[in-house]
């Protein structure tokens, strides 16, 4: 039993995290409710855009080839997110190591030139 | 060769060579699909490439029968690993000879599709040989992001993109799930080896029942979610009716199996010492599987629906064997549960088949455009039939055999509740299916009575999945055997 109780202590700051979490939001959305001056103009309604006058519908399309991009970048960010521990206890392992990275990053390429070929990174 | 801990580690690559084939191929056939204008090659290299590929891996599995070896602590070869290897390469085999015609006219991106079909086939193999939990955990992905893809390939059909966004959604959250539940059983147990997790838990208390039971239910979600156990089930019509349809097949084949063979793998292994804590968990998602999968099925109007919930009720009566497995019956009931796999596969893959041709004739999947077929094709009609009779369980047919094997083996594990219920579910299960029979059998064909005929490759695999539903449903030793060698190399 007593194992169990020191693994809901080491939770114990998630739900001080919580709680805190709670209260600050709470009081700042009450507190904004009960301080803050409330005006009931109608162009407090429209879509804030630098100051100027809205031009058009704030939702618009996005095109998908955004989306292609970004997942291509997350293919770099996990790579650094790989490269970072790797580079840390790289000198403890040793050669294996390495060769280990240089497949990595070898099939990391792969999968983007196939990305590249099939036009991902074509802008149509 | 040593890892970081001093343990050392047997790097005997030739262990893995059916799957690094399979990688190898998967990878030829998607870069030769993306280079097909520059090498300026025929449609037919792809399925050629993807076929060559499974036959060389399926005849290294069938040459590693006898290992029992593991590679890197981290893959068990051993006879358990060596049937469902072959399993799922047989089911990829058949599926891609089956239905090329469909493949071809049907889907999109036809040489990344059998890339893809290729690497879900690693996957589900990696999930039956694991024998550690974060490897288990990635074949999962492994074959889930393969299908994930494949579901969205249907050419030209709006469901098909609809049914694999929620498949991936849902799926996403069933693998958090899944991966908590999988780091709550590191806590508690320190290890992720299966047998060190087993060793640890058969010690006595840890005194962390809560983690545990909390595990313990993650994990069930997470399973239950791609076993499409009731509570979790509510992608799996949806995401069966948009795909197309050898996806469909293969998702309610080697999916499924793959599944099973990890819940074996893990609830017949690790997590046995805590039988108890489980056992009635697992019971009641049996019962609710088996009862909504037959009563839901029903009131379908859509044959892949149709066999989506079938399949459902068909994964409650393997649940109900890995309670079986719960209680000290443990290689009886998993080559009970290996034997029905095995029937319940065969049968299914007919069934399929046969609805793939159909469909490639007349472009319906509806039940009432079944009307008349014992009329413009009788062939057909019979080997539908066939299949249905074979999953309810009629005698003669192997549906019967294995069913039998696996309600007796529940039985004398001492649960007779459960297949009390099961008994029920399957016979209710008989009324859907007769209604297939009876479309094609009763009814006149709406627009005359045309003959028409398979592809010979069509009645090449629908023959020889007839004839092998047939032949075990009379002879089942063969099966019964292997069954048996594979259950006895995990206990």
């Amino acid at each position: 039993m007593e194992s169990e109780t020191a693994l809901y202590v080491n939770y114990l700051p998630v739900l001080l995290g919580g709680v805190v979490g709670f209260i600050l939001v709470f009081t700042a959305l009450i507190g904004a409710r009960l301080l803050a001056p409330f005006s009931e103009e109608n162009q407090k309604s429209t879509t804030y855009e630098c100051g100027m006058l809205p031009i058009r519908r704030a939702s618009t399309n996005i095109g998908m080839r955004f989306y292609l991009y970004a997942i291509l970048f997350i293919v770099f960010d996990v790579e650094v997110i790989f490269i970072f521990p790797w580079a840390m206890s790289f000198l403890n392992v040793g050669v294996f190591a390495y060769w280990l990275m240089v497949l990595f990053i070898g099939v990391l390429a792969l999968s983007l030139g196939y990305a590249w070929k099939k036009g991902a990174l074509q802008w149509r | 060769m040593t890892d970081i801990f001093g343990q050392t580690l047997n790097l005997n690559y030739v262990l893995l060579l059916p799957e690094i084939v399979l990688l190898i191929f998967s990878m030829l056939v998607i870069g030769i699909d993306a280079f097909k204008r520059q090498l300026n090659i025929s449609g037919n290299v792809p399925v050629g490439l993807a076929l060559a590929g499974l036959v060389v891996a399926l005849t290294l599995s069938i040459l590693q029968v006898n290992m029992d070896e593991d590679f890197a602590r981290l893959i068990q070869v051993d006879s358990f690993t060596s049937f469902f290897r072959i399993l799922f390469i047989a089911i990829t085999l058949v599926l891609i000879v089956g239905s090329h015609e469909y493949i071809e006219k049907s889907v999109s991106h036809v040489g990344e599709f059998y890339g893809l079909l290729l690497l879900a086939t690693v996957g589900a193999m990696l999930m039956a040989s694991a024998r550690e939990l974060l490897t288990a955990y990635l074949a999962i992905e492994l074959l889930s992001f393969s299908l994930y893809i494949a579901v969205s390939l249907a050419r030209s059909d709006r469901r098909s993109g609809e049914a694999s966004l929620k498949y991936v959604l849902l799926g996403g959250v069933a693998s958090a799930s899944l991966l908590y539940g999988l780091s709550m059983i590191y806590g508690v147990t320190g290890a992720t080896q299966y047998h060190e997790i087993s060793a640890v838990l058969s010690a006595g208390d840890t005194g962390l029942t809560t983690p545990l039971l909390l595990g313990l239910v993650l994990i069930i979600v997470g399973l239950g979610f791609k076993a499409s156990a009731v509570p979790f089930h509510m992608w799996t019509p949806d995401a069966y009716e948009g795909a197309p349809i050898p996806v469909t097949a293969f998702l309610s084949a080697t999916s499924k199996a793959a599944t099973i063979a990890l819940f074996l793998r893990w609830f017949g292994g690790p997590l046995l010492p805590i039988a108890s804590d489980w056992q009635f968990i697992l019971s009641g998602v049996a019962v609710a599987t088996m009862v909504v999968g037959n009563l839901v099925a029903l009131q379908q109007v859509n044959i892949k629906r149709l066999l989506a919930y079938s399949s459902i009720g068909q994964m409650g009566y393997m649940l109900m064997a890995i309670v079986a497995v719960g209680s000290g019956f443990g290689s009886d009931a998993t080559s009970a549960v290996l034997v029905h796999l095995a029937g319940y596969i065969i049968t299914n893959l007919l069934v399929f088949i046969s609805v793939t041709h159909f469909f490639n004739q007349t472009g319906q999947e509806e039940i009432t455009s079944f009307k008349g077929l014992a009329q413009s094709n009788p062939y057909l009609a019979l080997m539908i039939t066939a299949g249905l009779f074979s999953l309810a369980g009629m005698p003669l047919l192997v549906g019967f055999f294995t069913k039998f094997i696996l309600f007796q083996a529940v039985v004398s594990a001492g649960h007779l509740g459960l297949v009390t219920v099961a008994v029920v579910a399957s016979t209710v299960s008989l009324y859907y299916y007769l209604m297939v029979v009876r479309q094609m059998y009763l009814y006149e064909p709406e627009d005359g009575t045309e003959q028409w005929r398979l592809s010979l490759t069509g009645y090449v695999t629908t023959l020889a999945l007839f004839v092998s539903l047939v032949v075990f449903g009379l002879w089942g030793t063969p099966l019964y055997a292997a069954a048996d060698a594979a259950a006895a190399g995990m206990f």
